[in-house]
């Protein structure tokens, strides 16, 4: 019987322990071998080519990805090394060298790695299969997803991981060289030191988180300090509010801790002295593993938000562009009569009187406007708008005073001219006022910046201008297939456009987006939540003995549920409430710069986060407890 | 014949200059070939130190210690793994045993790694099982056995080498009163048959008292020694009481 041999036994016999963290890795190896089946995929594949954008979102995707799965198996690693010290240092003192020892845990470590490798990849296949299927219903595809092993993914995910392992497996090699002996051997045993909270490190980390904030939160062109820091800004706020956070952990909870500490007729009462006392002797040790979640959750939170609030918005933003389902200018060549007939029943179909004049408009230059003077609108008159605006169940417009009003859908206040009480003239000198402008359109995007004007001012510039006629038509339920027939019945000039098809294409960038978005979203959940599991559990190994003498001295079970639940409820709530706080403002921040309204997606994706958040927290006190009873049962 | 074991003005402190703790201090005595020797003193005396360094886990701060005259921590690493898996056999107070491996695995696992033959292991196994009285429980697990059983699987394993010298750290520290009686014997029975050179460090009277010599130390220095000679257990367990309060030894520590 060779050491090896009892070394691999060693495995056999405790997969338990093994088993954690070989569950960590193939979880890491099925994710990331998803992501790359799905970019080598002929679907995938046939979007990167025609869409750049799509292709360069995937290879960063595959970033951040390998990027974040190493950390995670680096995070699993230590987390097994560190229960296998003990083990470790037996076989150094029963003289087996340093060398063999590493190598050892070298290529078991390896052995492992190839051994998830395989099993990953086979379940990465199968859950491909899946996400395939979802990624195509996202995107409004109607095909069935092909099912097909692709070589160039397996080669992909083979070389990634290999170099992780190599990594990992040479962390296990200089392990032993790392620590003296009597370290390892006293390696459990060793606890972490009381964390002494300080004031001024608390009042730093906030005034760090608080800059963060306050530069995110400042006007892109008008603030003083993006100007100063320029492109750099965005990695100060990334800075300022990652260290914050990990000097609020360090310290700030360190202090609240010692508060409740303070006050005894609560803290002497059943075991909320231990719950205290617990967390109190863990919080510093932790700091850096809660930074890590808050961090992790508010890059997921806001990530997802913010692509869930651009797809939740697709709907109302196709209904900003195209307010009309189909629109197109009457041109010589264009045949109305055969538009009419592929059409099905219509709630209106109306030809539209406009013209296209050209301002002088040097008054409404803006942060945003190059040197234009001279601006084309189209000039549609207030009886027209307001027919338009009936039959598509808008509130009617109101012209008073003689001043026309310009609809701007995009209108934000920073980057769009002022344009309340501006007046452009025309090349034959009609001046037209304006009293402001109004974001609720009739025509489409298609038909260009619209002026709506007074039925006189309009009769005045009919003679400036060139006039044209659009034909408007409401269609209900109208399909992607009727809005192509009409279009490939109508010539360029036409300037056909359509509602559905905007939908369609619009569906189609932000569904991959989301599909991205929320796959991210979900390795990283899965990854957050997974620290914690580990962490946790480990802390109950190590904690299993205090819990049996609470046993001993008669404490109920259910009290002992109580304090282990109150202890792991902090160490996930604290920074899920963190997190959050930080992705509220990143998406506030975001929201901002789009002027869109994201609140109620970004609740939606806020509580889906913190549902599945949520199922991991039950998930780990319940086997928290039952390392607990069961050691309880074991010890008698 | 030259002493198996030499220490030298050995001294021991922890921490830094400014604010050090010294655990050992002039520590210099010699263990012959086939001699039982215990380690007295009160709980922090610096038994335990004394023990770490000479298993090689830790290295003392001043001196030497000498093993058939090579002096151990000035051997490198390969040299001394090679040392300890020659020379030395360990039992500890917490067993250290793999809770993944039976006893029998347990037991075999210094020999496995020496790459002692199959059939050799085999046979000295059942050899050092039958002086433990352990042959029963060979195919159980670790976590299923007791705590007598679990160290005497642990003597067995530190023995079954043939190591020149055998360190046991407070081996009875967890054991009843039956389970310490039976350790002891097979330990004073191996030392008077085969000739096996024990270390055992104790704070207990009657542990100590099947040990051929004691010595006392106390906060960190070396302070009395006794030899049993040829009295009877019993005498010199009364010997050992008497020797613990005269130097000063809290007598509640060692009953």
């Amino acid at each position: 019987m060779t050491l090896f041999s009892l070394a691999r036994r060693n495995i056999a016999r405790n997969f338990s322990q093994y088993f954690l963290y070989i569950a960590s890795m193939v979880f890491s190896i099925v994710i990331y071998f998803t992501f790359v089946t799905l970019k080598y995929s002929d679907i995938v594949s046939k979007m990167t080519e025609t869409s750049q954008k799509m292709g360069s979102l995937m290879s960063g995707a595959a970033v951040v990805l390998i990027f974040f799965v190493a950390i995670f198996i680096a995070y699993s690693n230590s987390f097994f090394m560190k229960k296998r010290k003990k083990e470790v240092a037996l076989y150094a003192l029963l003289g087996v060298r340093k060398r063999q020892i590493g190598l050892m845990l070298f290529f078991e470590n390896l052995l492992l790695g190839v051994f998830s490798l395989v099993i990953g990849i086979f379940l990465g296949f199968l859950s491909s299969k899946l996400f395939v299927t979802i990624l195509i219903r996202l995107m409004g595809y109607d095909v069935v997803a092909p099912f097909t092993l692709s070589t160039e993914a397996i080669i992909n995910t083979a070389i990634v991981f290999f170099i992780i392992f190599f990594i990992t497996s040479f962390q296990g090699y200089r392990l032993i060289y790392q620590f003296k002996l009597i370290d390892l051997f006293h390696a459990s045993k060793k606890g972490e030191a009381a964390p002494k909270p300080s004031w001024i490190v608390a009042i730093l980390g906030l005034l760090s988180i608080g800059t963060g904030y306050w530069l995110a939160l400042q006007n892109l062109l008008t603030s003083e300090a993006w100007r100063i820091l320029g492109m750099f800004t965005p990695l100060v706020i990334l800075a300022t509010v990652i260290i914050g956070t990990f000097l609020l952990f360090h310290s700030v909870t360190g202090f609240v801790l010692s508060l409740f500490k303070r006050r005894e007729k609560w803290l002497w009462k059943g075991l909320h002295l231990m719950t205290i006392s617990q967390l109190l002797y863990r919080v510093r040790g932790n700091a850096r593993t809660l930074t890590v979640i808050a961090i992790l959750s508010a890059t997921t939170v806001t990530a997802g938000g913010a692509v869930y609030s651009l797809y939740y918005n697709i709907n109302d933003s196709v209904k900003l562009a195209d307010p009309n389902t189909f629109m197109y200018k009457q041109a010589a060549n264009v045949d109305n009569d055969k538009v009419t007939s592929l059409l099905p029943a219509t709630i209106y179909d109306e030809n539209v009187s406009a013209l296209f004049v050209t301002f002088e408009a040097k008054q409404l230059e803006s942060a945003m406007s190059i040197d234009e003077d001279k601006r084309i609108y189209t000039v549609i008159d207030e009886t027209t708008y307001n027919k338009l605006a009936k039959l598509q169940h808008k509130e009617e417009l109101q012209l008073i005073d003689n001043k026309a009003t310009i609809i701007d859908v995009d209108y934000h206040e920073n980057l769009s001219p002022k344009y309340a009480g501006k007046t452009i003239t025309a090349e034959k000198g009609t001046e037209i006022t304006l009293k402001g402008y109004h974001d609720v359109p009739v025509l489409n995007f298609k038909a260009g910046m619209t002026l709506v004007v007074t039925n006189e001012h309009y009769k005045e510039l009919e003679k400036q201008g060139e006039p044209v006629q659009f034909r408007a038509i409401g269609v209900d339920d109208a399909t992607i297939d009727l809005s192509k027939g009409i279009a490939s019945s109508l010539p360029d000039e036409a300037q056909f456009s359509s509602a559905p098809e905007d939908y369609q294409s619009g569906i189609e960038g932000m569904g991959s987006l989301l599909f991205i978005g929320s796959f991210l979203g979900l390795v990283f959940l899965a990854a957050t939540g997974s620290i914690i599991y580990f962490k946790v559990l480990t802390e109950a190994e190590e904690d299993k003995s205090q819990y049996n003498m609470l046993y001993k001295m008669g404490v109920s079970a259910k009290e002992m549920r109580k304090t282990v639940a109150s202890q792991v409820c902090v160490v996930f709530a604290v920074p899920l409430i963190i997190g959050l706080a930080h992705s509220a403002v990143a998406l506030t921040a975001f929201s901002n710069l789009f002027s869109m309204d994201f609140t109620k997606p970004v609740i939606i994706w806020m509580l889906a986060y913190t549902t599945i958040y949520g199922i991991y927290y039950v998930l780990t006190v319940y086997s928290y407890n039952r390392i607990i009873t069961q050691n309880n049962k074991n010890e008698g | 014949m030259k002493s198996l074991l030499k220490i030298e003005n050995v001294k021991k402190t922890y921490g830094k200059t400014s604010n050090a703790y010294t655990a050992l201090e002039n520590i210099s005595f010699q263990i012959e070939r086939g001699e039982f020797v215990g380690i007295m003193g009160p709980s922090g005396a610096g038994k335990s130190t004394l023990l770490n360094l000479l298993a090689t886990i830790d290295t003392p701060s001043e001196g030497k210690i000498f093993m058939n005259d090579k002096s151990i921590h000035d051997m490198k690493e390969a040299a001394l793994s090679d040392f300890r898996r020659d020379n030395l056999g360990f039992i500890f107070q917490d067993y250290n045993l793999l809770d993944s491996l039976t006893v029998k695995e347990n037991i075999l696992l210094p020999l496995a790694i020496t790459k002692v033959p199959a059939k050799e292991i085999e046979k000295r196994v059942q050899k050092i099982a039958k002086v433990f009285g352990i042959e029963a429980l060979l195919s159980q697990y670790s976590y299923q056995i007791s705590g007598g059983q679990k160290q005497r699987t642990a003597a067995a394993r530190a023995i079954v080498t043939e190591p020149a010298l055998i360190l046991a750290d407070e081996p009875t520290g967890a054991l009843d009163s039956k389970s310490a009686t039976d350790l002891l014997e097979s330990l004073s029975s191996l030392n008077a048959n085969n000739e096996s050179t024990i270390m055992m460090v104790t704070h207990d009277a009657f542990a100590a008292s099947f040990c051929r010599r004691i010595i006392f130390i106390k906060d960190g220095k070396l302070s009395k020694e006794i030899y049993r000679r040829d009295q009877t257990r019993k005498v010199f367990f009364q010997e050992i009481l008497d020797t613990l309060s005269a130097i000063g030894g809290e007598v509640d520590d060692v009953i």
